[in-house]
């Protein structure tokens, strides 16, 4: 089966006022596997949305290849098995929701009957039932968003490409966003998606992507990266001498409590000093760097 | 194709300034039987003049709004990243522009062509003329007319696909009217002995003038329709002819262009 991106040293120039050039993309290979959620993770200005318009035939690559599902990205066909959200998406606004959703839907040449049906299922999903027969001129920046992702669920595609899925949304859309994702990838769905918040990689992706000026910087599953960025831990003893710590800092607790700091390579000698002494481990806390931490060392 | 002609038409249906404008060309249309009585041998004649003219100029405004414009407010607003993500190539998103302003012009000729027609009768029978009243003429001078701003709209998307402000498309639709409208009459002068006295730099500009332009003195037949000037079947052959090769090119230069705009 044909990857659901494939990506090959793809570049980008734009060329500016005065002929100034800029390198939005600097040879980038990547490819998503089915099933996945990918984090395309940067900050701003670093190529996450020069990639996806690249990916969805908006802009053309200056050199490179990339292709959805082996088709290549130039043809209409290609996108016909992808979902995609825009970065704060622009819907016909004379529209009301329910009609922009039609509209999405006999683009991808759904039946009127499967139209109706699933609009109504992820209007309901995305909390839209409600406003889905008024215009969207008159929808708030979290509704649009939200309608956006409606459009994008509606075909129910192999592939989403959500560019920053989260802006513009409330807490509790964020969330829901969140759990949409989730579901996404319980049903064996690829998610590809690009954010500048890394709370958001972290609580939803399998893989993650640095790009920092148009180059990747770091590629990694999320697991990994979480495992490798542990430091310590915190440890909390009970019992037992306090100057069997061996020397690491502690700071007392109610009673006869201790919580000391012991780093990653000095764990297991500590943990056998501390038995020895009489002392009991009441609780063991790991201390990481977080995906934001690791990020920005990338980007510094 | 026809998903986006019709999202393209009910955009322009619900245009709040189309709707405006098209109340506004009734009310002209009304006033025709009492402009019309202002002469007193003709006014037959003048109601049909009135009308056709009328119905020119209100095409006109559709065409430039329309024409120049759709396709630089979809950009303008963004509404190209949604639609060109879905799976449709730019021909037909361009195709699909064109056909619904062009669908828009031929019914807003002919809703606006059934109420002169009705202003033309009131007056007839008020004032009637000795010429008789030449109904199929004036539906083929309509219908002509309806052609010339179709290709202007043509024209109009074709400047948009690689202009980046609303302006450019805008004026060059006004522009391109202005010479195409006069083109023919220019090209009789140079290509006459008054013309000849003419510096040959001049001569030359009118006649590249000539050829660039489209010709839309191809599309009038208003004398045909007021007077009883026999219509040339030849001449409405020639000018379909002339609309269907002049509006394909434009539409292919435009699809062209546009398949190499970058959507940043």
């Amino acid at each position: 089966m044909a990857k659901p991106i494939e990506i090959s040293n793809l570049s980008k120039t734009f060329r500016g006022k005065k002929g100034i050039r800029v390198d939005a993309l600097r040879d980038l290979s990547l490819s998503i596997e089915p099933g996945e959620v990918f984090g395309f993770l940067g900050p701003n200005g670093a190529g996450k949305s020069t990639t996806i318009k690249i990916l969805m035939g908006l802009i053309t690559a200056t050199a490179g290849s990339a292709c959805l599902f082996g088709k290549e990205i130039s043809t209409a066909q290609a996108r016909l098995s992808v979902g995609y959200l825009p970065e704060n998406p622009a819907l016909y606004d004379f529209l009301t929701g329910r009609e922009y959703l039609g509209f999405v839907g006999k683009s991808f040449l759904m039946a009127a009957a499967d139209i109706e049906a699933r609009s109504d299922e992820v209007l309901g999903l995305l909390e839209l039932r409600d406003a889905a027969n008024r215009p969207i001129r008159s929808y708030s920046k979290g509704m649009v968003q939200r309608l956006g992702l409606a459009q994008a669920l509606l075909h129910d595609p192999d592939l989403y490409v959500l560019d920053e899925p989260m802006s513009g949304l409330d807490p509790i859309g964020r969330a829901l966003v969140k759990d949409i994702i989730r579901s996404l990838k319980q049903r064996g769905r690829t998610v590809f998606f690009s954010t500048h918040i890394t709370a958001d990689v972290e609580a939803v992706c399998d893989r993650v992507g640095v790009i920092v000026r148009g180059k990747l910087e770091a590629l990694d599953s999320v697991e990994h990266l979480m495992r490798s960025g542990i430091e310590g831990y915190t440890v909390q003893v009970s019992g037992g001498a306090p100057e069997e710590g061996c020397g690491y800092d502690f700071r007392p607790l109610k009673g006869d409590g201790r919580e000391y700091y012991v780093p990653k390579d000095s764990f297991n000698r500590f943990i056998e000093l501390i038995s020895a002494a009489g002392g009991k481990v009441e609780l063991i806390e790991t201390r990481r760097k977080d995906l934001e931490e690791f990020f920005l060392e990338i980007v510094k | 194709m026809y998903t986006l002609f019709s999202l393209n038409l009910k955009w322009i249906v619900r245009d709040r300034i189309l709707q405006a404008l098209l109340t506004a060309s009734l009310v002209l249309i009304m006033l025709v039987p009492v402009l019309s009585s202002f002469s007193m041998r003709q006014s037959q004649e003048l109601a049909v003049t009135l009308s056709l003219s009328f119905i020119s100029f209100v095409l006109l405004v559709f065409t430039l709004v329309l024409g120049s414009t759709m396709l630089w407010r979809d950009i303008e607003r963004r509404y190209t990243y949604s639609v060109l993500s879905l799976p449709f190539d730019r021909g037909t998103y361009i195709l699909a522009k064109f056909l619904a302003v062009a669908f828009f012009i031929f019914a807003g000729a002919l809703f606006i062509g059934l109420c002169a027609a009705l202003a033309i009768k009131v007056s007839a029978v008020r004032d009637p003329s000795t010429l008789p009243l030449q109904w199929g003429r004036i539906a083929v001078s309509i219908f002509m007319d309806s052609l010339k701003y179709a290709l202007l709209a043509a024209l109009g998307i074709l400047v948009s696909t690689f202009s980046t402000s609303f302006f450019m498309p805008f004026f060059s639709a006004v522009f391109i009217f202005l010479s195409g409208s006069a083109s023919q009459d220019v090209y009789e002068f140079v290509t006459s002995s008054s013309g000849m006295k003419l510096n040959t730099a001049a001569r030359v500009a009118a006649r590249v003038v000539y050829y660039i332009v489209p010709n839309f003195g191809a599309f009038n037949f208003k004398l045909q329709a007021i007077y009883p000037i026999p219509l040339d079947p030849l001449q409405i052959v020639y000018a379909i002819a002339y609309f269907i090769i002049y509006t394909t090119m434009a539409l292919s230069l435009a699809i062209w262009c546009f398949s190499r705009r970058e959507l940043t």
